[in-house]
């Protein structure tokens, strides 16, 4: 596995190289801020409402971590559902189109120096994303009093949905000469993961069981523990489940072309 | 150097190689005719270890292609017939990555890509970017891309494809000098594939001639053009009895 720095590394100035690292890079900070002043503005009304109300019990109950912090984290989450495949669409599918497979696959690597090269070289592009991320709480820091352990957990649980996002776009790249349908294909996973809970909701098969395995699979639950800032070990491991799972079924497709 | 035993590919009903068994030695230059979709290409695919054979095995350099991948894979320059680069990158830098997975000490980086440019005469390429490359340049990046690992095994697949008449003869002279280098160099064994007959006439010593996924003939050039045959009339009747074989079968 030594080879893993060497893809890795060859990958990440790729993307720099190409205009999609900006382009997402940009677009996340725009709308990172853009979401951040909403819930920094929401927070200030609510705020000027209750005192207008002198009701006093509700104003001690509001705070920065559960009123803007959380749902700033959550939102941030939701727009790395579209983040993340778009970095990751061309990790295989380029390989493939430009025929520099040939080149890996010939070379005395190890299916696992290119998988953990392609999934290392998103998961630095995921702390970028989660550093500016991160730089938009801390401003509230310079402000107000915000719990910073808090903070940290629920930006751990970012990062963490972030590298399970990584994991999957990796996979879907796998399967594809197409940056586009590795795109649409990454997306579409990270979908019906994202939903469902909401399906567990409808509960249509009627059993108890299934619908607590369908939350259990969806990284929105474990994410809600973590952004109150239960870092509990039972999430941890769901989220190093998911990753090995996704970069194990990735060895299987890359080996697959050598069987075709 | 090389040696293919009973080599075997089907994909599903379709069989595109055949039992194919040959041996290469140290600085031999073999030249690997035959007809488009005659094996070619899969053959030297498994040599290099992309695509597994389904039925035989080979050794690159003494190593199992089965057995011992890895040090099989290290012994191997392969200029694939799309070739390989990342049009983003620097001509430079793409023989630095080459040269890391091909398993090159770090001490020796520098050397063996300063050595690989200066063969393939890139010298002043070394800045450029790829994808802003000529054909014929990126070609030589191709080559220079297959010995910057200085490999006892070069497998090329067809080196001159789209290239004009004088960076054609540019490629040939230096496939003939990695054969038979002066002192210092390492001798190179190389299959390179072709459907240029004239090309082989110019590199080759030894001809292999595939038809549908056999191997027909296997001779040193002299001995086939003895005679006063000329290789395109063997390459037409050999090619040719096969499909009427074929037929009648």
């Amino acid at each position: 596995m030594k080879h893993v720095g060497s893809i890795a590394g060859r990958e990440v100035r790729a993307l720099f190289v190409s205009p999609v690292a900006y382009c997402v890079l940009s677009l996340f900070a725009i709308i990172a801020g853009f979401l951040f002043v909403a819930h920094v503005r929401a927070f200030d009304e609510w705020v000027i409402r209750y005192q207008q109300m002198q009701a006093f019990e509700q104003l001690s109950e509001l705070n920065l971590n559960d009123h803007v912090i959380m749902l700033f984290l959550q939102s941030m989450t939701v727009v790395l559902l579209f983040a993340v495949p778009a970095l990751t669409m061309g990790l295989f599918a380029a390989e493939k189109a430009n025929g520099t497979q040939e080149l890996l696959l010939t070379s005395p690597l190890t299916i696992w120096d290119i998988v953990l090269g392609k999934f290392f070289a998103g998961a630095i592009f995921v702390l970028l994303l989660g550093t500016i991320v991160g730089a938009f709480p801390a401003l509230l820091f310079a402000y107000g009093d915000p719990e910073p352990l808090r903070t940290l957990s629920g930006l751990l649980g970012l990062v963490l949905v972030g590298l399970t996002y990584v994991a999957i776009g990796v996979f879907a790249s796998s399967l594809t000469r197409s940056q586009i349908v590795a795109f649409l294909l990454s997306f579409a996973i990270l979908f019906v993961l994202f939903l469902l809970p909401a399906l567990a909701e409808l509960d249509l098969a009627g059993s108890a069981w299934l619908g607590d395995f369908l939350r259990w699979l969806s990284t929105e639950t474990h994410l809600q523990d973590l952004l109150k800032g239960l870092v509990d070990t039972q999430h941890l491991a769901y989220f190093a489940v998911m990753i090995a799972a996704f970069l194990v079924l990735t060895k299987a497709s890359v080996e697959s072309v050598r069987w075709r | 150097m090389i040696e293919a035993r009973h080599l075997s590919k089907h994909y599903g009903e379709i069989a595109a190689v055949r039992d194919v068994s040959f041996q290469v030695g140290r600085g031999e230059v073999v030249g690997f005719l035959g007809p488009n979709g005659a094996g070619k290409t899969t053959t030297m695919r498994m040599l290099t270890g992309f695509l597994p054979p389904s039925d035989g095995t080979a050794l690159i350099a003494e190593h199992d292609i089965f057995g011992d991948p890895i040090a099989a894979r290290r012994a191997v320059g392969y200029l694939p017939e799309t070739l390989p680069l990342y049009p983003e990158m620097s001509v430079r830098t793409y023989l630095e990555f080459v040269a890391r997975i091909k398993d090159v000490p770090r001490g020796g980086l520098r050397s063996s890509v300063e050595r690989a440019m200066e063969r393939c005469g890139l010298e002043h390429m070394a800045r450029r970017v790829i994808g802003a490359l000529s054909r014929g340049f990126r070609q030589r990046v191709g080559l220079a891309q297959a010995i910057v690992h200085d490999p006892a095994v070069l497998i090329l697949d067809e080196p001159t494809v789209g290239l004009d008449p004088l960076q054609v003869r540019e490629i040939r002279k230096l496939i003939r000098d990695l054969a038979s280098p002066q002192a210092g160099q390492t001798q190179h064994t190389v299959i390179l594939s072709t459907h240029i007959l004239p090309e082989v006439e110019a590199i080759c010593r030894r001809v292999i001639l595939m038809s549908r996924g056999r191997k027909v003939v296997d001779a040193p050039l002299e001995e086939l053009v003895r005679g006063g045959r000329t290789l395109d009339e063997i390459f037409v009747r050999e090619t040719a009895r096969d499909d009427v074989e074929a037929e009648a079968s």
